[in-house]
């Protein structure tokens, strides 16, 4: 068997794993109790399925390299980017977590910014009547 | 169970539909007369790779034309409609803090994107793609622009003369093709060059420059009218 056969079995199984990965994402999607969740299950894998396909790609058609390397590269950026965007908007447009959410950093994090805001004010407030 | 019972019937149907339609469809397999003329001679006559944009940009460059004239006839249509009375104050939107992440990511990334949009549209002749493409592309990053920073403001003033020296820019060479060469919009009032570079197809590269840029503008400024009439009061 020739290195190219070789080269075209090795990237076809690379691109099937991807496809897997996208096809767990799309279940996740379906399958996932609130809007977070779905969210992540539709990110992680389909950034994961993107790249392996693509890495498949490369090794069936090597030419390709460069274009693919940066294709890869830009769903490495934009997607968490924006699903971190989506996520982030849902959050403060008040979409609920599922019930059985037990961490909510954010919130916690939200609630200490607030505190430090007040105590701030208070603070600047007792100066300006010094 | 009966809702089931109903979606299923429903796909049902609507499978029986399009069965019909398989059935009974049965493609183009021969050119028709214009497409085997262009199949043909357009490559020689035009002298671009990319015959579909051989064939918007001259054979049908006046159909072109009239797109242009649409799109900015929606664009001037919807700055129309959001525009704010002169006496209805609007309070300003509350704007929450874009997150660090969105702002660090969209500046590594517009200037890709406008990247990207310009060499879509300056190889409008060579590879799938073009004015349109290029400008929507453009338009995009934008819009990036505008939710990494959501109180920029787009300056009215830079896109409407963009928008307007890129469309008075097209109709011009549109002209001097009637001048120069065969008739209106015929590329070849510009050598053809040879066939399947960068510099070749006489005018349309900068035929579709121009269509870019134009897009482009339209486009943002569609974007950045109803960004501003949500955030600021009017003046």
């Amino acid at each position: 068997m020739s290195e190219n056969n070789w080269n075209e079995i090795i990237g076809g199984f690379i691109a099937i794993g991807g496809s897997l990965f996208l096809v767990l994402g799309s279940i996740g999607l379906v399958r996932m109790p609130d809007a977070y969740n779905r969210i992540q299950a539709g990110t992680k894998a389909s950034t994961l399925g993107t790249i392996l396909s693509l890495t498949g790609i490369i090794f069936i058609v090597p030419d390709w390299f460069g274009k693919l390397l940066l294709l890869i590269l830009f769903v490495l950026i934009t997607n968490p980017v924006s699903s971190h965007v989506l996520a982030r908007a849902a959050y403060y447009t008040k979409v609920p977590l599922t019930g059985i959410t037990k961490v909510d950093k954010l919130k916690e994090t939200l609630e200490v910014e607030e505190s430090r805001k007040a105590h701030l004010k208070k603070v600047r407030i007792q100066k300006e009547e010094e | 169970m009966i809702k089931k019972l109903l979606i299923v019937g429903l796909l049902t149907g609507l499978a029986f539909m399009f069965y019909g339609l398989l059935i009974s469809y049965n493609g183009n397999e021969t050119l028709t007369g214009l497409g085997s003329y262009y199949a043909q001679n357009g490559a020689r006559e035009v002298g671009a790779a990319n015959l579909v944009s051989a064939i918007v940009v001259t054979y049908r460059g006046l159909d072109t034309l009239g797109e242009v004239t649409i799109l900015f006839l929606a664009a001037a249509i919807i700055g129309f409609v959001l525009k704010l009375k002169k006496d209805e104050v609007v309070e300003a939107r509350p704007v929450r803090e874009t997150s660090e992440l969105l702002t660090s990511a969209s500046q590594v990334i517009v200037p890709v994107i406008f990247l990207v949009g310009v060499y879509i549209f300056i190889n409008g002749h060579l590879t799938p793609g073009g004015g349109f493409q290029g400008g929507a592309v453009i338009a995009s990053g934008v819009l990036l622009m505008l939710l990494a920073n959501p109180t920029m403001h787009i300056s009215h003033n830079i896109v409407a003369t963009i928008e307007s020296i890129s469309g008075i820019a097209f109709v011009a060479i549109g002209i001097l093709g009637i001048v120069l060469a065969g008739g209106f919009l015929d590329n070849r009032l510009l050598p053809l060059g040879e066939f399947g570079t960068l510099l070749s197809a006489g005018a349309i590269p900068l035929i579709y420059i121009f269509i870019g840029l134009k897009v482009g503008a339209e486009l943002s400024n569609i974007i950045g009218t109803i960004s501003y009439n949500q955030n600021e009061k009017p003046n």
